[in-house]
């Protein structure tokens, strides 16, 4: 069956019936209807979005295991926190450092749209509309045509720009978005135990209830280096492990995305598989040595790698079908410095010469859909 | 000779970030080798603060495993006199008594005797005996560390030899929260530290490792594949007690890890470093488990693409149909559409005057057939 790009994730014959199938496909700011009942909200970043089959799930937990050379999970984490302030959901962050509010200057900036951004956008609009005009001329038995993907994504281009934004990592957000926000700064760094977290999540999560329409606001969750060295209660991992549980258990009944940093490093091999285990969506950061030639004979687009994501699991829900993704190894670029792109490894060609890499922002977007075998 | 390493530390720290930060990881093995590295960084360090090459003005050492002396004395062989020593360097000195029981005893035996006979306070050792306090230690090295005198800035480095040993008095919270604030804090220019790893858990080195932006492993030069741990061969002992390999990795602020190769040696009373032969570098196939083929076009190959001619009769542009048939005869107007339609399939035909870059080459096998004939090669079996 043919399908744009991938999107057979979570496709399965039954679907729960929602009030207004296209309509409220996008419910409150931010929040995406998806099949299943599952609502998404944005990661920040539109190619992980993509990856992840819509964003990451509203009601989950997202774990990122930092690695100890490379600093990527910061990224990450900034570009989950900015989506959340210009969506102006509520967010709870928490890091291992004295003063957690320092770290809100460093969120980034929305890209500013310019005209290579909107002719980007226009090529993307345009592949999709052929795909219609050509979906218009064949005639298509009606029970295929749920595997094509977001139909509305023409209709809702506006929506659409708006779920996910693109960020530029060299501006910072501006202070106005930031004061008049509802954003609490908790540090766990001279904390004893974890029970203090404990209570400002549950304060923060019970004024998120989850009811059925979908359209209430979401929160946000981001704790930042949950078991790094320097927290006092560093070495007493069933209290953290028990910490991650209610947490988890919190969220699923809330209408909230909670996502953890990690370094797994730090962890016993036993509890690390612990922490894994409890995640929902389980991403990786692993870093790259530097001018390493056989890295460079290896791959395309070396050069301006940062660092790779590893997707391990892919959170689900209502549904029995597992998320399969096409790669799981992603390699994390920077385009033009300033905002992140994720694109799947390319063998280089073998006799020497780099071929050339995709122009396009994302390599299976806009294009796959011409390409698909 | 460890100079990028020596070379981050001198640079320092930039403002708005946290000091660089060093982790020297030794083992059991290659014991007196890293050792050796530790002093031997130390004293770099400390020849280029005393020259003024570097952004502190002091080096303070916390000395847990070796008398202060040991110190003083290899600095000094490395061409640091008294007076550059006396400026530049001090030494808390948590080695002679950590626990304070030799004052305890002094001052049992000695009841009323008020004097402390223990401090041999010269100019740049001070005496530390508590050092399960480590919120104490802090305020020590920050007190010896703004002693320093000097124009500008008052920055100043650490070196904390060894974190084993204090990890015997300390937990690893209380210690990782000793270095983070000492990196953090605005007067300090650079840190370093030694851990022996196999004296701990696995992830106790690797907490420390995750504090630092440069991490240094001496590892033994050979390993004894039968059993790393029993004397049985004495000659493997003996290789690794005189010569070790220095890995660096040096975390870079992009995200990416240099990998920097050396090897070190000890030679008479001094510790000398080499650049490493080739070393063999597998690319680390568990890195990249997929990589796919991209097969995607650039710019340039889809224009190139485009400007192919079709090996079909209409190539939709509205000429006449030419069809090339390898000998360079002259296009004739029409030849039969029949003939030609089912031999497309194998002969791959291009027009004579092909466009600059899309161009198929097709030479005949052999110029002596008849073009386009439908004979059947077959007919001269006589079966």
């Amino acid at each position: 069956m043919a399908a744009a790009g991938g999107r057979t994730l979570g496709r399965s014959s039954f679907s729960r019936a929602t009030s207004n199938p296209v309509t409220s496909s996008y419910g409150a700011a931010g929040v995406k209807i998806g099949p299943n009942g599952a609502a998404f909200v944005s990661s920040g970043i539109p190619d992980l979005d993509r990856i992840l089959g819509g964003g990451f799930l509203l009601g989950s937990v997202v774990m990122i295991m930092e690695d100890a050379d490379a600093p990527h999970h910061l990224l990450l984490l900034r570009c989950f926190m900015s989506q959340g302030v210009v969506h102006k959901q509520p967010l709870l962050f928490s890091g291992a450092m004295k003063e957690p509010r320092l770290f809100l200057g460093t969120l980034p900036a929305q890209v500013s749209s310019s005209k290579e951004d909107g002719r980007h956008r226009a090529m993307g609009a345009a592949a999709s509309s052929d795909g219609r005009a050509n979906d218009e001329g064949l005639r298509i038995a009606w029970q295929y045509k749920k595997y094509f993907g977001d139909d509305s994504r023409a209709e809702h281009k506006d929506n659409k720009q708006e779920f996910s934004n693109d960020f530029d990592l060299r501006k910072p957000l501006e202070r106005h978005l930031l004061n008049g926000q509802n954003i609490e700064c908790v540090s766990i760094q001279d904390a004893d135990s974890l029970s203090g977290l404990q209570d400002c999540c549950s304060a923060f999560l019970s004024k998120l209830p989850r009811k059925d329409a979908g359209s209430l606001t979401a929160g946000r969750i981001a704790i930042q280096s949950l078991c790094a060295p320097q927290c006092r209660y560093f070495e007493k991992d069933w209290d953290m492990v028990s910490f991650i549980r209610s947490l988890k258990a919190m969220v699923r009944s809330s209408n909230s995305v909670a996502v953890i940093t990690f370094p797994s490093t730090v962890l016993s091999n036993s509890f690390c598989k612990r922490w894994q285990h409890l995640a929902d969506t389980l991403l990786s950061i692993k870093a790259i040595p530097d001018e390493d030639k056989d890295l460079a004979k290896l791959l395309t687009g070396y050069q301006d790698m940062v660092g790779f994501l590893h997707v391990h699991k892919v959170a689900q829900t209502n549904s029995q079908v597992p998320v399969i993704l096409e790669a799981s190894t992603l390699s994390l670029k920077l385009r033009k410095r300033r905002s992140l792109v994720l694109e799947r490894l390319n063998q280089a060609p073998v006799d020497g010469s780099s071929g050339p890499s995709s122009a396009a922002s994302s390599s299976c977007s806009s294009q796959g859909s011409q390409l698909d075998f | 000779m460890a100079e990028a390493v020596v070379r981050c530390l001198r640079d320092g720290r930039l403002d708005g970030e946290h000091a660089p930060a060093l982790a020297v990881e030794g083992s059991l093995q290659c014991c007196p080798l890293a050792a050796g590295a530790m002093l031997h960084i130390a004293a770099a360090f400390a020849s280029l603060v005393a020259a003024g090459k570097a952004q502190a003005r002091g080096l303070v050492v916390v000395a847990f495993d070796r008398s202060p002396l040991v110190y003083l004395e290899f600095m000094r062989r490395r061409g640091l006199d008294t007076n550059a020593l006396d400026r530049c360097v001090r030494i808390l000195d948590c080695y002679s008594d950590p626990l304070g029981w030799k004052q305890k005893i002094q001052n049992q035996q000695h009841q009323g005797n008020s004097a402390k006979q223990f401090s041999t306070n010269k100019e740049n050792i001070t005496v530390y005996r508590s050092v399960k306090d480590v919120t104490k230690l802090m305020s020590s090295i920050t007190e010896l560390g703004g002693g320093f005198e000097g124009e500008g800035k008052k920055y100043f480095s650490v070196a904390v030899d060894s974190i084993s040993s204090m990890l015997r008095h300390a937990s690893v919270p209380s210690i990782s929260g000793l270095l983070t604030n000492l990196r953090s804090h605005e007067q300090v220019s650079s840190i370093f530290w030694m851990i022996h790893s196999d004296l701990h858990e696995p992830k106790v080195p690797r907490a420390f490792e995750c504090l630092s932006t440069m991490v240094a492993c001496v590892e033994p030069a050979l390993v004894d594949p039968v059993c790393g741990e029993s004397p049985g061969n004495l000659s493997v002992l003996e290789q690794n007690y005189s010569k070790a390999k220095f890995i660096v990795r040096l975390k870079r602020r992009n995200g990416r890890v240099k990998h920097l190769y050396e090897d070190l040696y000890i030679e008479g009373n001094d510790i000398k470093f080499d650049s490493a032969p080739s070393v063999s570098i597998e690319v680390n196939q568990s890195l990249v488990p997929k990589a796919q083929f991209n097969l995607e076009l650039s710019e340039k190959e889809r224009s190139d693409r485009a400007n192919v001619v079709l090996p079909f009769e209409h190539q939709g542009n509205g000429e006449p149909i030419r069809i090339y048939d390898g000998r360079r005869s002259l296009p004739e107007a029409q030849h039969d559409l029949s003939l030609t339609a089912p031999a497309l399939v194998d002969e791959i035909k291009a027009p004579k005057s092909g466009t600059a870059k899309g161009e198929i080459h097709y030479f005949r096998d052999s110029d002596d057939e008849q073009p386009d004939s439908d004979e059947d090669p077959d007919d001269d079996l006589d079966i």
